[in-house]
């Protein structure tokens, strides 16, 4: 009884198992298939426009959401050491609320830093990641070429890479 | 050169985390046979891809001063950040929960949807917000009776209180419901708002409207456009039709995309045309997209991921 996109899924199953390896998705590939599987026959009938490119978008959702519990992971590990070592058990080394104003440091930083590359390149860099405005249409609101709206996301991605590579170091 | 190539790799990385925001299945093809060619290009987009996700945790510009006023008394302290924690950190409270955890003063969140995928808001008060795709709408816990319309459309449904006044902010616009069913669209800063039940009220740049049912206004900072539909027709994007009176092409094709995902650009020949009736969307996107133009008496010619609509003679 699979139909829509279940069926799309069933003919595109080894393309997107391709896709997943190709994403670093290694042994777990086949596994990460069976998720997505899951998730697709699991979810209410409803149409879908490109139902192979959404297949690939929930495919990548997969991978980013597993890197970030891979992080996550990384920090209960690292808070256990930090425990074990130095505090009294029981007593957590960070507390929730030093993790809310870490991660509005993150927030800060950010925004600093596209504050630092110019109303136009932060405004563009805006309407295009934040407010989901297409690249054509910032084109024409600004009366300039697509290529020069990626430019500008360009130069704004790359500033950001590079503050979290400095984060990461800190 | 070895430097070069790094950099070069990074831009086409960070091409990759931008035409992936609206791919379709032959470009998530030629980007896995990309990240294919070489171990380093998924390195690459691993890291473009992380610094991406940070953003969602940034707020919109609307709602940032008022924020900060929020977060001075509670950040008296720097908290010092430590090795290996501080991304984890951010990536953990921002991974869980989205930005609504970071704030004690408000309980922000936002539902969104993709273009092509709908979605229904059900309220703590029996409200209701349908939102068609490519539509974000941003709500707060703490303020039930509020919503801000970021983009796309959605069809409110809202439980009426005199008392307590439902409110939707899009853009300049200001709405007010006095009891109501009404549809609220935003492309960048224009407005649309129609009305199928009750009474609704929009503020915008200082001017003001009153809707009953059957009338709409188009909303663009000072300047407030009526337009009118009948009522029952109203949101029917929920069942599938899109029904025009006079509409320009540019906005058939903004429907175009955020219902069914299809990008489809107008010639600027077609400016001046309008287009009074219905389209029925169906699932196959390829036939949609003859239909519509034999509808609109139009050519649909592919370009680039999607169509150009060009007069028929030419």
């Amino acid at each position: 009884m699979a139909g829509g996109i279940e069926a799309v899924f069933l003919s595109n199953r080894e393309a997107l198992l391709r896709f997943l390896r190709a994403r670093g998705a290694g042994t777990d590939a086949e596994d990460l298939l069976q998720e997505l599987w899951l998730k697709v026959s699991a979810a209410p009938a409803r149409p879908v426009a490109e139902p192979l490119g959404y297949l690939y978008r929930m495919a990548n959702n997969l991978m980013l959401d597993q890197r970030r519990s891979e992080g996550r992971r990384k920090l209960r590990e690292f808070e256990w050491t930090a425990r074990d070592t130095a505090r009294p058990s029981g007593v957590p080394d960070i507390t929730s609320a030093e993790r809310v104003l870490a991660a509005r440091q993150q927030v800060k930083a950010f925004e600093d830093a596209l504050a630092g590359l110019g109303e136009r390149t932060e405004t563009i860099f805006r309407r295009y990641r934040l407010d989901g405005v297409p690249q054509g249409e910032i084109a024409r609101e600004y009366s300039i070429s697509v290529s020069a709206v990626e430019k500008h996301l360009q130069r704004a991605y790359r500033a950001l890479v590079q503050l979290r590579g400095q984060l990461d170091a800190e | 050169m070895m430097v070069n190539e790094g950099e070069k790799v990074m831009t086409v990385a960070i091409g990759w985390v931008i035409r992936l925001r609206h791919a379709d299945a032959r470009e998530w093809e030629e980007f896995a046979a990309w990240l294919e060619a070489d171990p380093r290009h998924l390195q690459a987009y691993e890291e473009v891809a992380a610094a991406d996700e940070g953003l969602d945790a940034l707020p919109p510009r609307e709602v940032r001063a008022a924020e900060v006023a929020a977060e001075a008394d509670v950040r008296a302290e720097p908290v010092p950040r430590r090795k290996v924690l501080g991304w984890a950190i951010a990536a953990s409270v921002v991974g869980l929960a989205g930005y609504a955890s970071l704030d004690t003063a408000t309980d922000h969140y936002a539902v969104e949807t993709i273009a092509g995928e709908r979605r229904v808001v059900a309220l703590a008060d029996g409200s209701r917000i349908e939102l068609n795709g490519d539509t974000k709408v941003a709500l707060d816990r703490r303020t039930p009776r509020y919503a801000r319309l970021e983009r796309g459309e959605a069809l409110f449904t809202v439980v009426h209180d005199a008392s307590s006044p439902f409110r939707v902010e899009a853009g300049d616009a200001d709405i007010e419901d006095l009891g109501t069913v009404f549809n609220v669209t935003r492309a960048g800063e224009v407005v649309g708002v129609e009305v199928a039940e009750g009474e609704v009220a929009v503020a915008s740049g200082g001017q003001r409207a009153h809707l009953t049912p059957g009338m709409g206004v188009r909303a663009e900072g000072k300047r407030l456009t009526p337009s009118r539909r009948d009522p029952a027709s109203v949101g029917d994007w929920k069942r599938g039709l899109l029904s025009y009176s006079s509409a320009s092409y540019e906005q058939i094709a903004q429907d175009l995309f955020r219902n069914a995902g299809l990008g489809v650009q107008v010639d600027p020949e077609l400016r001046e045309r309008r287009f009074s009736g219905v389209i029925i969307l169906g699932p196959d996107k390829s036939v949609l997209m003859a239909r519509v133009a034999a509808l609109l008496t139009v050519k649909a010619r592919p370009a680039g991921e999607g169509w150009l609509l060009v007069p028929a003679e030419q």
